[in-house]
């Protein structure tokens, strides 16, 4: 059985390595990767980084909404055995920074790499290279010439099952969070187990990548069930992106959810129209088979293909609960999401240390 | 005849432009240097549309001659400009309405296209390596200008501003060496505004291409351009840096209207 996230991720590449791991769009195009190309991959920047003296005590700062890049080279770093800070690049983090003093950290693009200026790192990785072609910042490396510049072996995968694998500093208030790969790989099979996931899932990665819940409860139990996970292109493109793959699994939270309903209301027929009268008979609940049936081919089944839910079948929600108009509107469409609070707070055993320590003053 | 520098892309010398009789440019001469933005600022009819239209060969001076990229012609043809690398915008939008963002996009890779047109109707020979290097192309000039989340979007649909960019998409995917924009921020609300600047500003920093545009918003120019030329009534009455112009005499005449009031009081 795995002890760390990589070593679940060589397991995978060993068992079902040519099946589909991770599918991410690229100028338009959906780009689709192999467990074992993601392994290999993953093998190639941990060597970069050990090049750079990236080593066992380190921690790698990343400031960057989900995208593949940042996903492979978290779990570079945590195949050398380090950890990965997490932060939300939508939020300004500049007054945090010189406390946390990264030696290496990864930029999404110009305005994170602008953040880090109140705490240069020695090595800053950047995703997205626009604006950056002139920028004066000592160690900066673009990711694809840090794949380049690769020539020794990689070193043997970590097996700490007690390091942090992600730390989510204080921010805004919110307690500092770690969570040791021993954390995230028993909460992952705990998860597989109560929401029967399998290798067969196609999951949806939200676009925030610094919570907690996406590394707990997606990032973690794609690496122990070897489903594929599917990253949207952008923000703004998430609702277009979701109902083109038709996502058997999708992780949100009640403001997701809500925002979908939203979505989905404001485009709904007007009132006084026939389009109305139909929408309204078939999204109340009502008995007769026929009415069931007709409500579902006419209305609910197109609208769940617009909304990218035809296929969905684990809709997991974290944190608050729905609102009662959300959850009437999504029961109407048959989709109930399961709550994960109960995971959540079963999924780390007694004997553990506390996952989620007291902010630091 | 102005010498060409080596570092000039484009060097006007002496055009002249009337239409029946009617003088639009009067003897105008200014250079462009490589990787510049270059702005032509004047009140309405001072002959700055004109002027684009004679470099990239919709219309044929009277007198003068155009250098660009090391070559003097006495005229520019549109077909030639557009292969040599000049692409441009319009004034008023000048999109296929009914078509996609991609579809537009595409249509400014034409003329990188070589496979013949029964090729690219039968799908054979060089047509379906083409269409996919073509689409890539043009994938990643929506990506840079952010239009992606619309790119299987009606243009006709689309807000004025996005349609703005789409139409500077289309012209960027003939990967211009020199880029001629009429007007990219006109009727643009502020933040608008601003975001066109900040593409603008990516363009010629990130791919390298000389902008050439025209621009009534004086904030926006002085804050963009490298070089200024100001044009008043067909003739060049400014030339050079955003602060040089900003003092000049004659274009705080042309802009106050000072000059013409004086003038009036004289007559």
């Amino acid at each position: 059985m795995s002890q760390s996230l990589p070593q679940a991720l060589l397991q995978q590449s060993q068992t079902r390595g040519a099946q589909a791991a991770l599918r991410y769009k690229q100028l338009g195009i959906w780009q689709t990767r192999s467990w074992s190309e993601l392994a290999v991959e993953v093998s190639r920047l941990a060597s970069a980084l050990h090049q750079r003296g990236f080593g066992a005590r380190h921690d790698l700062l990343i400031i960057s909404e989900a995208r593949a890049e940042a996903l492979l080279l978290a779990l570079a770093a945590h195949w050398l055995g380090g950890s990965v800070s997490l932060l939300d690049p939508a939020v300004d983090n500049r007054d945090l920074l010189p406390a946390l003093a990264p030696d290496f950290a990864v930029a999404e693009g110009l305005e994170a790499v602008g953040q880090l200026r109140s705490a240069p790192p020695r090595v800053l990785i950047f995703l997205d290279k626009r604006g950056l072609s002139t920028a004066p910042d000592k160690g900066l490396v673009a990711y694809a010439a840090l794949l380049d510049g690769v020539h020794a072996e990689p070193p043997r995968p970590a097996v700490n099952a007690t390091t942090h694998a992600f730390i989510f500093p204080s921010i805004n208030g919110l307690l500092r969070q770690e969570l040791s790969h021993r954390d995230l790989l028993l909460g992952a099979r705990q998860l597989i187990d109560v929401q029967g996931l399998d290798n067969h899932e196609q999951a949806l990665a939200a676009r925030v990548f610094a919570t907690s819940g996406q590394a707990r409860y997606l990032l973690a139990p794609w690496l122990v069930a070897g489903f594929c996970l599917n990253f949207p292109e952008g923000l703004s493109t998430r609702d277009n992106d979701r109902r083109e793959l038709g996502p058997t699994l999708v992780l949100g939270t009640r403001e997701s959810y809500a925002r979908l309903e939203l979505w989905a209301r404001e485009r709904r027929p007007l009132p006084g129209s026939l389009s109305h009268v139909l929408y309204r008979w078939a999204m109340n609940p009502a008995p007769g088979v026929l009415r069931r049936w007709l409500g579902h081919w006419l209305i609910r089944r197109p609208l769940l293909d617009v909304l990218g839910m035809s296929r969905l079948s684990k809709p997991l929600l974290v944190g608050e609960p729905l609102t009662p108009q959300s959850t009437a509107f999504f029961s109407a469409l048959g989709i109930e999401p399961r709550s994960l609070s109960a995971v959540a707070n079963a999924n780390v055993p007694a004997d553990l240390p506390a996952s989620v320590s007291p902010q630091p003053a | 005849m102005n010498a060409v520098a080596p570092s000039t892309l484009l060097a006007l010398d002496d055009i002249s432009l009337s239409f029946k009789g009617v003088k639009a440019i009067t003897s105008i001469s200014f250079s462009v240097a490589a990787g510049e933005i270059c702005a032509l600022i004047g009140p309405n009819g001072a002959g700055k549309s004109s002027l684009l239209n004679v470099i990239n060969g919709v219309y044929q001076a009277q007198s003068g001659s155009i250098s660009y990229a090391g070559q003097t012609r006495r005229r520019m043809r549109p077909h030639q400009a557009a292969e040599d690398g000049i692409a441009r915008t319009f004034q008023n939008i000048a999109l296929f309405k009914g078509m996609s963002v991609l579809d537009n996009v595409l249509t400014g890779r034409n003329l990188k296209r070589r496979s013949t047109w029964l090729e690219q109707m039968l799908r054979v020979g060089r047509a379906p390596a083409e269409d996919d290097e073509q689409r890539w192309h043009a994938e990643r000039i929506i990506e840079f200008l952010r239009i992606h989340p619309w790119r299987h979007a009606l243009v006709g649909k689309l807000s004025y501003g996005l349609q703005k960019r789409v139409e500077l998409a289309r012209a960027l995917a003939a990967e211009p060496r020199l880029l001629l924009l009429d007007e990219p921020m006109a009727g643009m609300n502020a933040e608008e505004k601003r975001e066109m600047s900040q593409f603008i500003r990516d363009i010629n920093r990130e791919l390298g291409t000389t902008v050439v545009l025209i621009e009534h918003d004086i904030g926006v120019v002085m804050g963009l351009s490298d070089h200024v030329v100001v044009l008043d009534y067909g003739r060049k009455i400014g030339d050079g840096t955003p602060e040089q112009v900003r003092s000049n005499p004659d274009v705080i005449a042309a802009y106050l209207g000072t000059r013409r009031s004086q003038s009036a009081r004289s007559q």
